[in-house]
C-alpha cells in the first residue's frame, strides 16, 4: 500500500514538475519559441477531424433549424432569384467602375480602400476549446496565400486578424476576444483610440485618445487604419451603444455593440492585402 | 485490506498500459477534443462549451487509477493549451488536469460501489475544482481576463454540462480502455 501510494507521488511530483516547465517555457519564449512549434504541429494534427466533424455535423445542425421554415423559404427563394437578376446587372456596372477608380488611385498614389482588396473566403472549422478566449480555426492557410497579421472580415464588418498559419489552415482572433485590440474612431468626428475586446457576453470597449466633441448613442465606430497597418481604414466595427461618465474626462467608457454576429460565424473573408505591412508584432501575441 | 483486489499490483510504472492500450486513449483524447471544438461548440449550453477532454480525463482515472489518471492528465491538458490561441498560458490546463487526474484516481477507491453515479458526482465536484482554479492561475498569472460574473457564469454551466455528459462518455470510455487491457483479469 505504502509502495504503490509511494509510486504514484513520483510520478505526480514528475508530471506538475514538467507543467511547471512547460509554463515557465510559455513566459519566456518569444515569438516563433519551440511551444509556439508544438502549437503549429498540435493545430495541424487536429485540423482534419474537426473538418470532417464540421462537415457533417453543421449540416445537420443547420436542417434541424430549418425544417420548420420550409414555407417561408419558398417564397424567399423566389424572391432572392429576382434580386439576383437585379444585381447581376449593377454588379457589372460596379465593376467598370471599380476600374477606372483602381487606375484613379494608382494615379494619386494612394493607398487602396479595403473594399477593393484582393480578398479570400473561408469557412469556420473550429472554436478554441476554451470558454474563455475566442478564436476560430479557418479551413484555408498559407497556401491559399493568408498570412499572419491579415485583417478578417464578413459582410457585417470587421471580425478580426489572422492570429496563425498553417498550410492548410489558420486562427483568427475574434475581436471580441479580451487579447484583441484595434486602432478604431468614430466616423464623422476626429477622435481616435483604441477597441479592445471583453469576450462574448459584453460589448467592445472604445478608448479615446483625446477627444473633444460628444459621442452620442448610435455612432458608427469604424476602423481608424493608424494601429501600424493591420486593419486598413474604414472597415465598419458596430454602433455606439452607451457612454458611460464625462466624454472630456479619461475614466469615462464607450461600450461598442459590434455588428458581426460572434455567435454564428460560418464564413468569413481575410483581405490579402494587409499584414504584409507589418513589421513587428503587436498586441495579441505575448 | 483488500485494496490488491481493487487493483493488484502494476507490472509497470503505468500499471497495465500497454502500447496499443496508450494509443487508444490517446487517440479517444484527440477525438475528445476534437468534439469539444466543433460540434460541442455549437450545442452549447447558453453559450457554454463544456469541457469533455476533462470528463474524458476524470473518466480514465476512475477506470484505470491516479498513476494513469495523473499521466493522461497532462498530456491531454497539454494538447488543449496547444489548441488554444496565443496569449493563453501553456501549460496550465496541463498543471490543473494532472492533479485532477490524481485525485480521482484516488478518489475511486473510497467510492463505495461500482455506480454509475460515483463518476457523476466526481466529475460535476471536480468540474467545479478544475474550473474555478484554471480561472483562478490565469488570473494570477496576469491573463486578461473577462467578467468575473461572466466566469462564474460559465463555471456553473460548465459543470451541469459536464455532468450531463458524464453518463454519456463513462461507459464508452471504459469500453476503451477494457477493450485494450492486455489480460481482462482486473474488473473491479
Amino acid at each position: 500500500m505504502y509502495r504503490r501510494n509511494g509510486r504514484g507521488r513520483v510520478l505526480l511530483l514528475v508530471f506538475i514538475s514538467l507543467s511547471i516547465v512547460v509554463i515557465t517555457l510559455d513566459f519566456r519564449q518569444g515569438d516563433g519559441g519551440p511551444l509556439q512549434r508544438a502549437k503549429d504541429v498540435s493545430i495541424a494534427v487536429v485540423a482534419p477531424i474537426q473538418r470532417g466533424l464540421t462537415s457533417v455535423f453543421r449540416p445537420v445542425g443547420n436542417f434541424f433549424a430549418s425544417v420548420g421554415e420550409m414555407g417561408r423559404l419558398r417564397s424567399e427563394n423566389a424572391r432572392l432569384k429576382d434580386e439576383i437578376d437585379a444585381m447581376r446587372e449593377e454588379v457589372q456596372q460596379a465593376e467598370a467602375q471599380e476600374d477606372q477608380f483602381t487606375s484613379a488611385l494608382e494615379l494619386l498614389e494612394l493607398d487602396e480602400p479595403w473594399t477593393a482588396m484582393e480578398t479570400v473566403n473561408a469557412s469556420v472549422i473550429g472554436y478554441a476549446p476554451s470558454n474563455y478566449r475566442w478564436a476560430r480555426l479557418l479551413d484555408k492557410g498559407s497556401d491559399d496565400g493568408i498570412r499572419k497579421n491579415m485583417a478578417v472580415v464578413n459582410a457585417e464588418g470587421l471580425v478580426g486578424k489572422i492570429l496563425s498559419v498553417g498550410k492548410h489552415e489558420s486562427v483568427v482572433l475574434l475581436l471580441i476576444d479580451p487579447k484583441a485590440a484595434a486602432g478604431a474612431r468614430v466616423e464623422g468626428r476626429r477622435d481616435t483610440g483604441k477597441i479592445q475586446g471583453n469576450g462574448e457576453a459584453e460589448g467592445l470597449s472604445l478608448e479615446l485618445i483625446a477627444s473633444d466633441s460628444d459621442i452620442a448613442e448610435g455612432d458608427l465606430v469604424v476602423t481608424s487604419g493608424y494601429d501600424a497597418g493591420v486593419f486598413p481604414p474604414g472597415i465598419p466595427i458596430g454602433l455606439v451603444d452607451e457612454v458611460v461618465g464625462d466624454v472630456r474626462r479619461p475614466d469615462q467608457t464607450i461600450v461598442v455593440d459590434p455588428f458581426v454576429d460572434f455567435t454564428a460565424l460560418d464564413y468569413v473573408r481575410i483581405l490579402l492585402d494587409t499584414g504584409s505591412r507589418v513589421a513587428g508584432d503587436d498586441e495579441a501575441t505575448r | 485490506m483488500n485494496v490488491t483486489a481493487k487493483e493488484p499490483r502494476p507490472s509497470s510504472l503505468l500499471g497495465d498500459l500497454g502500447v496499443p492500450r496508450a494509443s487508444a486513449i490517446a487517440g479517444l483524447l484527440i477525438v475528445a477534443l476534437a468534439l469539444q471544438s466543433t460540434v460541442l461548440s455549437y450545442a452549447t449550453i447558453l453559450g457554454v462549451i463544456p469541457q469533455v477532454v476533462l470528463v474524458v480525463v476524470m473518466c480514465l482515472a476512475f477506470t484505470d487509477g491516479e498513476r494513469v489518471g495523473l499521466v493522461a492528465g497532462f498530456f491531454a491538458g497539454l494538447l488543449q493549451d496547444l489548441q488554444l490561441p496565443a496569449g493563453s498560458i501553456v501549460g496550465l490546463y496541463a498543471l490543473v488536469y494532472t492533479l485532477v487526474g490524481y485525485s480521482v484516481g484516488l478518489l475511486r477507491e473510497l467510492s463505495p460501489a461500482e455506480s454509475v453515479w460515483t463518476p457523476v458526482v466526481t466529475v460535476a465536484a471536480a468540474s467545479a475544482v478544475v474550473e474555478g482554479s484554471y480561472a483562478t492561475l490565469a488570473i494570477l498569472m496576469g491573463q486578461e481576463w473577462v467578467g468575473v460574473v461572466f466566469t462564474t457564469k460559465v463555471i456553473g454551466l460548465v459543470v451541469l454540462y459536464n455532468t450531463l455528459l458524464t453518463p454519456l462518455v463513462f461507459p464508452l470510455v471504459r469500453k476503451v480502455a477494457d477493450r485494450f487491457r492486455p489480460e481482462r483479469v482486473y474488473r473491479w
